[in-house]
């Protein structure tokens, strides 16, 4: 064997072995990716049950305890950019990443069900978004529509989103959108109740939310 | 996915070089010894010529170098021609009339090519050296080269170039480019693949010469052109990596891009033209296997990942435009998100990038090392990281451009 091929051949080797770390590495920060979600998850876990029972304990003074959720809402937020970016990296066939979109939207529910249950008991008027998209190609305005109510959410802070993956296979979901009423048409919206499809600006977005209630302050009633 | 292969291919090569470098040739390279200069009667007599067009502000300063070579006088001259310079280059050179080592000689202009040849004409030496009037030696470096030519089927034997004072940012990154050719040069000729004895310093057998006949046109990469003749004709071409030799670099980016264009066109001239029986023949080992078509291919992939590094960024800047419309400006324009390693964008294309950049920093590094070059190499690695991936498209994009075209430049 000549030295130029003996050396071609180690050189391949090399290569091989070089890609595979690169492929190894991708894997280990992927895994790391997906146990940091876990993580998170487990403790937001932790905290809507934390709060679900300090609700039932304080069943007489709930409004007392209304605090504690504006943050847990804070952490979901993260949590769903943090997801979304995983989702980007992985893929949205990864079967890791489906079933924690899974436990994540079950999180939002029981989120937004408590909220409205404070709400109720409070008197308080917070204004909620659902947000309903795909990705499964067919809704070409979601990214937009996304990147919209990140800028309200920013903006204002007591604004409360939950984004949802309307395909998403989890039974919680399916009754949750059956119980809401929201049509396969993306992107839709149910903000404080009120149904609308579609996005076109910001400006048009805005006018569905009640007035007033894009304020840098909870609105009270 | 498109770009996968070629990064591939230069990990795969960058990988060989270095494999190259710890093989048995290589490493006898590099323990040469220099020639030994007390016995006057053994050594080779050596002419070393300088062809000038329009060089009166460097020739001088070259001419002096060579004279402060470390070599015996009555062994080595220096033949200065003067192309029909249009500059006060004859005056320049004026100042070594009368120097029992210097001849001049002034002639018509006729190219770089035809300047060499009548250097060649006028001298009877064993070994002829070529010097671009724009660079200047190490006093050691031609008793480095002297022992390379110790097997008879040695034809020719290159040096080890770097960028004389490198100023500005465009300078540095060609000062870290051609310190990786030390490295890459030295590797490949202990295979015998170099297809290029660079006008800075290379030397040629008289004998060979005589025999392959002067210099050529070479579609104006005459020194590209001599050395494909030299590996076609069967002869083996070596190269001294501690001979040092400084030349003058490119200042604007005008400049390179006008002067690596000359040198691309050349190469896909002369290797898909006259010299095309060398690309993939077995023959000519390492040199048809692999060096030529792996030049090539570097042409062909840096066009395309140019193509499609401006494709992705469209796409993605219309992308963000379109989310971004009607958001304010004070919101749009600002990153969001927490910095956390969580987001740290490990694609398998993002850390082969950083492998293949990595492995080149090490063949720069080691191309330092050996040559035993001075200076510091900071300020070329940064730019050649940060701008060396941009400006090489263009020289590419405009040589096959040229070369589709049927267009030929000026020289300058």
């Amino acid at each position: 064997m000549s030295l130029v091929t003996r050396n071609a051949l180690i050189a391949l080797g090399i290569t091989v072995i070089l890609a595979g770390t690169v492929a190894l590495t991708i894997d280990y920060l992927n895994r790391a990716r997906i146990s940091e979600l876990s993580n998170i998850e487990n403790q937001i876990s932790i905290d809507t049950l934390s709060l679900d029972t300090q609700f039932s304990l304080l069943e007489a003074a709930p409004c007392d305890s209304a605090a504690s959720s504006t943050e847990l809402t804070g952490e979901l937020t993260d949590l769903g950019n943090r997801l979304s970016y995983a989702e980007d990296q992985l893929g949205t066939n990864n079967a890791q990443v489906t079933q924690l979109k899974q436990q994540y939207s079950l999180l939002e529910i029981r989120d937004y069900l408590i909220t409205k249950q404070l709400s109720a008991a409070c008197g308080t008027r917070p204004v909620t978004v659902l947000y309903f998209y795909s990705n499964a190609g067919d809704c070409s305005d979601c990214d937009k529509a996304g990147y919209a109510l990140s800028y309200l959410r920013n903006t204002y802070p007591a604004l409360r989103v939950y984004s949802f993956d309307y395909n998403l296979d989890l039974g919680a979901l399916k009754t949750f959108i059956t119980i809401s009423k929201v049509k396969d048409s993306l992107p839709a919206f149910v903000i404080n109740g009120k149904t609308s499809y579609g996005f076109t600006s910001l400006g048009v977005l805005e006018k569905q939310f009640p007035k007033g209630a894009l304020s840098t302050t909870t609105p009270q009633s | 996915m498109f770009a996968y292969p070629f990064l591939f291919i230069a990990i795969f090569f960058e990988s060989f070089v270095l494999v190259t470098l710890l093989s048995k040739p290589a490493r006898d390279a590099r323990g040469r010894a220099p020639v030994n200069i007390n016995d006057i009667s053994t050594l080779p007599s050596v002419a070393v010529i300088v062809p000038c067009w329009n060089e009166a502000a460097t020739v001088a300063a070259t001419c002096d170098s060579l004279l402060a070579l470390d070599y015996p006088k009555e062994k080595l001259e220096v033949i200065l021609v003067n192309d029909g310079s249009t500059d006060s280059t004859r005056e320049a050179m004026s100042r070594f009339e009368g120097n029992p080592q210097v001849r001049i000689i002034h002639k018509e202009n006729g190219g770089k090519h035809t300047a060499l040849n009548a250097g060649i004409a006028i001298t009877d030496a064993e070994f002829i050296g070529c010097l671009d009037a724009d660079s200047f030696v190490e006093p050691n470096a031609l008793r480095e080269i002297i022992p390379c030519f110790a097997d008879p089927q040695v034809g020719a034997v290159t040096a080890a170039m770097s960028v004389h004072q490198p100023k500005n940012l465009l300078q540095h990154m060609q000062n870290a480019d051609y310190i990786f050719g030390i490295t890459l040069r030295h590797a490949i000729a202990s295979i015998n693949g170099l297809y290029v004895t660079p006008g800075p310093f290379s030397f040629y057998r008289r004998t060979v010469i005589d025999k392959l006949g002067g210099f050529r046109y070479g579609h104006q990469t005459e020194d590209m052109e001599m050395a494909l003749r030299i590996q076609r004709a069967g002869y083996g071409i070596e190269n001294a990596p501690r001979a040092r030799v400084y030349t003058k670099a490119p200042s604007t980016l005008t400049k390179l891009v006008k002067q690596r264009t000359r040198w691309t066109t050349g190469f896909i001239r002369n290797v898909l033209g006259e010299y095309r029986g060398l690309v993939g023949n077995r023959q000519y080992g390492a040199l048809g296997v692999l060096m030529l078509p792996t030049a090539l291919i570097a042409i062909a992939s840096g066009i395309g990942l140019f193509f499609l590094m401006i494709f992705e960024l469209a796409r993605q800047t219309l992308s963000a435009l379109q989310i971004r419309a009607g958001i304010p400006l004070s919101y749009s324009l600002l990153p969001h998100g927490s910095f956390s390693m969580f987001y740290f964008p490990a694609s398998f294309y993002v850390l082969l990038g950083v492998v293949t950049i990595l492995a080149s920093f090490s063949l720069i590094t080691i191309g330092k090392r050996v040559s035993k070059t001075p200076g510091s190499l900071a300020l070329g690695l940064v730019s050649y990281t940060l701008l060396y991936g941009f400006v090489v498209p263009l020289w590419l994009l405009r040589a096959t451009a040229d070369v589709t075209l049927g267009k030929h430049r000026g020289w300058k």
